[in-house]
């Protein structure tokens, strides 16, 4: 995720009313994570930041040649981004209709490898679980963020400490985390079975349930998460104007009545910011499986640990590109994908529009 | 004040797209290697290699200069995006085991070592070793670095209380057959109840199908994945779990369980002697060594290779068979673990002294015959592709109990899929 500021939304101030203005301006910081995955959102998301000049509009070609200084400025931004990002995505395109082990000669094989893809069963089970830890952890995570986001907001003193403690989780190497909670959801040998054991409870087989897999993945996604989110949301409490609780107290309105009828409607446009970011994050996992499940593995690497249960589709994907050098369809597979995402972005954008119609 | 702020923006702008460019350059530049033929650059993996033996060879071959690379790691990835250019491919690369295969389709991409002098040395190293690395029409394009023999590591403490053979011959003779090795293994869970036999019943898998002479795939490029060998090793391999005595660990927590004793034998490689010492010191001369049931098998055991762009192939293959000499390789077992691949390595003092981790014991005596007995096996390029779902079912019927017939099933019907893929007939 990346730690881009979100200063877009707060600022227009939702005292006007959150429209669906500010609603699409939410959208931008949606760029890929720099851990990788095929990144496909960023291009899509890319296009509506360009900056809206104010007055008069001359041509494009004046334009170009009046600010070139700035335009100059941010290149290095999309020069890096066309080597490392674009190209890379577009070649996966064209690499999506061959069969091409990596350094032999490629072969066009034409619609084959999503012919593959739809008959493969491993895919779709792939997709299941992405899907099933996408929910695990975006749920629980969204909401402990707003409950800590708006505690951290009503404190007066150690603001600075609790924001740094937020955000500490999402800037944590997430191989680093992963070890940790191997360690500590460990079947045997870990420190959560320890404390069951101690208090006389049957140990859980974390590590080999096909559910608690991946409940410690999205816990472990939660767990990095949850602060960057409430950070998110902070901004956004801060944003609201005091007038409003005021006028809210005055007119008798509880803590829990303020939250869910000023806090949640106000802070709209940020929330479907998180959602359409942990979306397109949430749906990547890709590191998580790939450490906790013994990827190192000269048999079978990056299997997705036992059952197969923690096996998302960015680490199959992986799997048979790097392991199986089958890039054609792994290429297939990272596009399937992103249709798939594009997909749920598009759901989830549709939800919360037709809740902010609704007076 | 409007000059000099636009001379400073163009600055600023001059700055930030050097820095790009530079930036965009790092990503680039990989380990060196070189097309001259007096700078030579190695690679290989933490461990691939003995460090002290390479450091040798560099002051050996004073006539040129060796540049090395410890890449970390996908190596087989790094290696892949190394060879597309002359550039960044290095004159001499480590190939893992497990990988040959898959750049046998693309041996054009390596020097055939038989044309830079390797053809003398090859009666010295061992054959089925060899054709891992041979091409079907007889091109060689790995060297052997070291193999993995596999045997049975056993407590012989645990062994001891259960009242089963403790003396290494004998546990060789009495447990010769895997059926033999399980009711041991039944015995030992009985008497010793946190014991149990193997740590998961994939391991036992891989080391059957490591003891025939056919895989999963044929020389004609068939998939044979579904016949009788492949049905007889997946029903053997379900035995311990059916027997209870798997300890069906397919977790980070191997090391906890071979350290306080939840494991009663290890099958596995000659190097796997450093996994199980480096895990659990404190079992230090508790360990023994016994021949595998049903045969001798081989796990892992990797090569050097020659790129095609190399530029003096013929001194690298002169560096790879001086690091490869039999003096040298039992250097490479002393320091890294790397089991010889040249048979006379095995009568040197390096290998035939006694292990303390093993209470003394001359474990060459149990890996040097097995290594020269190891059945030779065709391993096409997608056998490791092919042999996955098998191992994840496995895997799937430790976890979830799943039921082993229909666990066999779908491993079969993946496996074809896979193979369908891979361009497999």
């Amino acid at each position: 995720m990346p730690p881009t500021p979100v200063t877009g939304p707060a600022s227009t101030g939702p005292a006007s009313g959150p429209g669906t203005g500010h609603a699409r301006h939410a959208g931008r910081p949606a760029q890929d994570r720099p851990r990788g995955g095929p990144g496909g959102g960023s291009g899509r998301h890319g296009r509506r930041i360009r900056p809206v000049s104010a007055g008069s509009r001359p041509g494009p070609r004046r334009r170009v040649a009046r600010h070139w200084p700035q335009y100059l400025a941010i290149s290095p931004y999309y020069l890096i981004f066309t080597v490392f990002m674009l190209f890379p995505v577009l070649y996966t395109v064209y690499l999506a209709f061959q069969k091409w082990d990596g350094i032999g000669d490629m072969h066009y094989v034409g619609f084959q490898q999503f012919r593959f893809l739809w008959d493969d069963p491993i895919f779709w089970l792939s997709v299941r679980n992405t899907l099933v830890i996408w929910v695990l952890s975006t749920v629980p995570m969204l909401c402990l963020a707003l409950v800590l986001a708006v505690l951290v907001n009503s404190t007066k003193r150690l603001t600075a400490f609790y924001r740094v403690a937020l955000f500490i989780p999402s800037i944590t190497s997430l191989v680093a985390i992963a070890i940790f909670f191997g360690a500590v959801f460990s079947n045997n040998f870990g420190l959560i079975n320890a404390i069951l054991r101690s208090v006389h409870m049957s140990a859980v087989p974390w590590m080999s349930n096909e559910w608690t897999i991946k409940l410690v993945i999205a816990t472990l996604m939660t767990w990095q998460w949850t602060g960057y989110n409430a950070i998110i949301y902070l901004a956004g409490l801060q944003a609201i104007p005091s007038e409003v609780y005021e006028a809210a107290r005055m007119d008798g309105a509880g803590p829990a009545r303020i939250f869910f009828s000023i806090t949640i409607p106000l802070l709209r446009p940020i929330i479907l910011f998180t959602v359409v970011v942990s979306t397109v994050t949430g749906l990547q996992s890709f590191t998580e499986p790939q450490v906790l499940f013994g990827s190192e593995a000269a048999t079978n690497p990056n299997s997705g640990g036992p059952g197969q249960a923690g096996l998302t589709t960015l680490l199959y994907f992986y799997h048979q590109a790097f392991d199986n050098n089958d890039f054609g369809y792994g290429a297939a597979i990272v596009w399937a994908f992103f249709l798939l995402i594009l997909l749920i972005v598009l759901v989830n954008w549709r939800l919360v529009q037709r809740k902010e119609r609704r007076p | 004040m409007d000059l000099s702020r636009r001379r400073f923006l163009q600055a600023a702008v001059l700055t930030a797209a050097t820095a790009g460019a530079t930036a965009a350059c790092g990503g680039g530049s990989g380990p060196g290697g070189g097309k001259d033929s007096k700078n030579l650059a190695l690679w290989y993996w933490s461990g691939g290699l003995s460090d002290k033996v390479v450091a040798d060879a560099k002051k050996h071959f004073s006539g040129v200069s060796l540049k090395t690379s410890v890449v970390g790691g996908d190596f087989k990835t790094k290696l892949l995006t190394g060879l597309r250019a002359a550039q960044s491919a290095p004159d001499i690369t480590g190939v893992k085991g497990e990988d040959i295969a898959s750049f046998l389709p693309n041996a054009d991409r390596f020097i055939d070592l038989r044309t830079v002098g390797a053809d003398r040395l090859v009666p010295q190293y061992l054959s089925w070793k060899l054709k891992q690395a041979t091409t079907q029409d007889g091109k060689l394009i790995g060297f052997p670095i070291d193999i993995g023999p596999c045997a049975t590591f056993y407590r012989e403490d645990l062994f001891a209380q259960a009242g089963l053979p403790t003396d290494p011959a004998k546990v060789s003779a009495e447990l010769s057959t895997w059926d033999d090795y399980f009711k041991a293994g039944v015995e030992l869970h009985k008497a010793v109840p946190k014991t149990f036999l193997v740590n998961n019943i994939g391991s036992v898998f891989s080391m059957i199908i490591g003891q025939g002479t056919q895989r999963f795939i044929d020389e004609n490029n068939r998939f044979i994945g579904d016949q009788d060998h492949i049905r007889t090793a997946w029903t053997t391999a379900v035995k311990p779990y059916t027997l209870g005595i798997d300890a069906k660990i397919n977790d980070n927590t191997w090391n906890a369980a071979i350290s306080n004793g939840a494991l009663g034998t290890e099958i596995g490689a000659a190097w796997h002697a450093l996994d199980i010492s480096n895990a659990a010191p404190g079992t230090k001369g508790n360990w023994r060594v016994a021949n595998l049931p049903g045969g001798p098998s081989n796990l892992g055991g990797s090569f050097l290779a020659i790129p095609a762009t190399s530029g003096n192939p013929e001194e690298a293959f002169k560096i790879i068979s001086w690091i490869l000499s039999p003096e040298n390789q039992a250097r490479g077992f002393t320091d890294a673990a790397l089991f010889p691949t040249a048979p006379a390595a095995y009568k040197l003092p390096a290998l035939t002294g006694g292990d303390p981790f093993f209470g003394g014991q001359k474990t060459i005596e149990i890996f040097g015959p097995a290594a020269e007995k190891i059945p030779s096996a065709y391993e096409a390029p997608a056998d490791a592709a092919v042999s996955a779902p098998f191992f994840s079912e496995l895997t799937s019927i430790e976890a979830k109990g799943k039921d082993p017939d229909e666990a066999w099933k779908d491993a079969v019907a993946q496996a074809k899929q896979i193979a369908e893929r891979q361009g497999v007939k």
